[in-house]
């Protein structure tokens, strides 16, 4: 064939070359109708992946994940498929707060769920806040729910420090009971205390004492004598992750066992594991999901075979299952309103009645925190487990009520 | 004339600087680089994968330049420059948050009360040197991380800074709208241009040749005649002011400040950054803090284990580069076009 010229029928290839790049403008401009009709649900997810709280983290995204999964095989928004987009903001504040900008300018996420320090949620609050971005902490905070922070786009999935110790010290404490206090000295242990000495002025307990330990301390042993001379007849524990489980272990090593109770605000799954049987024996404390829920309540039953089967067997943690409930039910809120409009979804929100791992949830109108059920567990002996995830006891499921929560007008909401 | 418009010069511990074989070679690059600086980084938010991870290389570069001011050109290796650069953040966050100042005065602010901090620091410890003076910049900077954590009413302590949120700044013509990721990134670098431009300038003066004569032989450059102790504390200001404005900067981007702003490894980034850029040169600090940013950024995607990757790198750059991309690259050029 000749090649300079076309032969019969054939087009030349600067025909073909314009028709291609004609197409290609067309199908470029054409793009953004046809994929916005299925654009997917971009949920951004900021959790420290890396840091002390990885495991955290880790189960967190597991979590997550799954409940986008089922949203998705359910058939998503009417064919809208939602998606997880996992950073990791590092546990620092400033990495969070860059990272949420990310999602929210470039990614152009529809909603932000995650962060795991009372820090790190309050700067992704401080951003989306003034996006109007909808935000869905799932991390311990009494801040977040205080007026200063919030946002009408602000919500609060998990617990805060005075709804768990409020429970804790509604169990533990007694009229009379002499309470000594290890503090870790930062945001967080400060309002556990705060909670735990507001509970017990209303029952009437004795405190014995309280020491602050440094954030992340290693060495407790000279605490451990101090707080052995109060003779306590409880010893209370505020501190989270590492430092809870290298305390309780330093506590069982100096024999405060055999004299006083020891009880925590919050009694975590991976801490347990990572702190061994023996040092957290008998140690009470709160959570708000623990997998044996499954005997009484149906719904954490059919959440826990949707993770067995996903993961291989693995049973979901407590801080695991704040990002199944938050990104399950903000998917719920999207359905209900039909759209991802944030202002549908954040009156969806507010008037969604859930109930999708731990029995019925809710979020309070002024401040969004969810009132939900606070378990009080109690770790157990070694010889009395059953297989290697039954860790706790369930002692008592305290049903979510209002009343546990500080009230809007203390919190600075105005009615 | 030879220290002014010269480019490149090797780390402050480093052999003495190669002689240069072509004035023409670098010239350009020299005279211009204020401009052709700033005019690289007008690119930048195209360039990479976000417009808020730019503005932090814009803010990060500045805080690198600030410090290559002390560590590069005066040869003063400070572990202490995040008091600096969070001092600079949390004044501007208070300023505006609490006493409801416009941007730009709490930023003028911030820069004022960034460099009387770096005054008080600078007298306390510029008559100690080496390892020496690094300690002592490293505690007097914790003395401020720990001033900030207790007092909790004004900082937020553990929490941090918040409620000091700009949406936008009015500069009486016009309104700039600063939740627009590119009008902040124009906003951003029009300080961080003006703060090259007079970093460029300062570099060029005779106070410039002074402090990097401090820096290549402090006993010949006292022996010259010059005020060596005041010399270096107006350079530990100076830095101190830059770092200030990177800080102040920071607030505007984040509308946050974190307590880890003024942490230990904050101060540490800062000689990560600078050292992976090269040391001495005036564009390197900005290249350093391109690559550690982009890298941390894009490396976190992929894996978990990041950290590894990330740290092998500055191993290799420690092991190969030990002048830095930048002043490597710096290095090349003037050796090729000595050949040609």
């Amino acid at each position: 064939m000749n090649r300079q010229g076309p032969g019969y029928g054939a087009v030349s290839r600067r025909t073909l070359v314009r028709g291609m790049a004609a197409a290609g403008t067309l199908a470029g401009i054409g793009m953004p109708f046809v994929a916005r009709a299925a654009e997917p649900i971009r949920i951004g997810f900021p959790t420290p992946v890396t840091g002390p709280f990885g495991a955290e983290a880790k189960d967190q995204i597991r979590s997550a994940e799954l409940a986008v999964k089922q949203f998705n095989e359910a058939g998503g928004l009417n064919g809208r498929m939602a998606e997880l987009l996992v950073r990791d903001d590092k546990l620092n504040p400033g990495e969070a707060a860059t990272r949420t900008l990310e999602l929210i300018e470039k990614d152009r996420a529809h909603f932000i769920v995650g962060a795991l320090s009372s820090a790190v949620q309050l700067s992704v609050n401080e951003i989306t806040r003034s996006r109007k971005v909808i935000y869905v902490s799932i991390s311990q905070s009494d801040t977040i729910n205080e007026a200063k922070d919030f946002s009408r786009h602000t919500f609060h999935e998990a617990l805060n420090p005075h709804m768990t110790t409020a429970a804790v010290a509604k169990h533990a404490f007694k009229k009379g009971t002499r309470v000594a206090y290890l503090v870790a000295d930062y945001a967080y242990g400060h309002e556990m205390l705060r909670g735990f000495k507001r509970a017990a002025a209303a029952i009437g307990t004795e405190t014995a004492g309280e020491i602050l330990h440094p954030f992340g301390a290693p060495d407790y042993s000279t605490f451990m004598p101090r707080l052995r001379a109060m003779r306590p007849d409880i010893l209370c524990i505020c501190n989270f992750g590492r430092d809870q489980a290298n305390s309780i272990k330093q506590a069982n090593d100096f024999g405060l066992k055999k004299v006083s109770r020891i009880v925590v605000p919050v009694l975590l799954h991976n801490q347990r594991l990572a702190g061994g049987a023996d040092a957290f024996e008998g140690v009470v404390g709160a959570s708000n999901y623990y997998w044996r829920l499954e005997e009484t309540v149906p719904t954490a039953k059919a959440f826990n075979d949707a993770f067995r089967a996903a993961y291989a067997g693995a049973v979901p943690t407590d801080y695991g299952a704040y990002g199944y409930t938050a990104v399950r039910s903000l998917l719920m809120a999207v359905k209900a309103a039909g759209d991802t409009d944030t202002d549908k979804v954040v009156t969806a929100l507010e008037g969604l009645k859930y109930d999708v791992a731990k029995g019925p949830e809710s979020y309070r109108a002024c401040d969004h925190q969810a009132i939900q059920s606070v378990l009080i567990t109690e770790s157990k002996k070694k010889s009395e487990m059953q297989g290697e995830a039954d860790l706790f006891k369930i002692l008592e499921v305290e049903p979510g009520s209002e009343a546990m929560l500080r009230s809007c007008d203390e919190l600075g909401h105005r009615a | 004339m030879q220290t002014l418009d010269q480019t490149v010069v090797d780390a402050p511990t480093a052999r003495p600087a190669l002689p240069r074989r072509s004035p023409i070679a670098t010239d350009a690059l020299s005279r211009w680089r204020a401009p052709l600086s700033i005019l690289a980084l007008l690119a930048l938010p195209f360039l990479l994968p976000s417009q808020a991870l730019a503005v932090n290389v814009l803010i990060y570069g500045l805080y690198a330049v600030g410090y290559n001011l002390l560590y590069g050109y005066t040869g003063l290796l400070s572990f202490g420059h995040a008091a600096f650069f969070g001092t600079g953040a949390y004044v501007t966050g208070i300023a505006i948050g609490t006493y409801g100042l416009h941007p730009l005065a709490a930023m003028a602010l911030a820069v004022v009360v960034a460099s009387g901090l770096a005054l008080a620091l600078g007298a306390l410890s510029i008559r100690s040197r080496g390892i020496y003076f690094a300690m002592v910049t490293l505690a007097l900077a914790q003395l401020v991380y720990y001033v900030a954590l207790q007092a909790s009413t004004w900082t937020g302590g553990e929490n941090g800074l918040r409620g000091f949120t700009v949406t936008t700044i009015d500069l009486g013509i016009v309104s700039l709208d600063i939740l627009n990721p590119l009008t902040k990134y124009l906003f951003v670098l029009a300080f961080v241009g003006a703060a090259l431009a007079l970093i460029s300038r300062i570099l060029a003066s005779p106070f410039g040749a002074v402090i990097e004569a401090i820096r290549e032989n402090e006993t010949r450059a006292r022996a010259c005649g010059f005020d060596v102790e005041r010399t270096k504390l107006l350079a530990f200001v100076l830095s101190g002011l830059f770092c200030g404005l990177a800080g102040a900067l920071s607030a505007i981007h984040l509308s946050i400040v974190p307590l880890d702003s003024l942490a230990y490894h904050t101060s540490g980034t800062a000689v990560v950054m600078t050292l992976v850029g090269g040391a001495g040169t005036f564009f390197g600090p900005f290249v350093g803090a391109l690559t550690v940013l982009v890298l941390e950024d894009v490396l976190s995607l992929w894996t978990p284990h990041w950290q590894l990757a990330l740290g092998s790198v500055f191993i290799l750059f420690v092991l190969f580069m030990p002048r830095g991309l930048w002043g490597t690259a710096l290095a090349r050029l003037t050796a090729f076009r000595g050949r040609a």
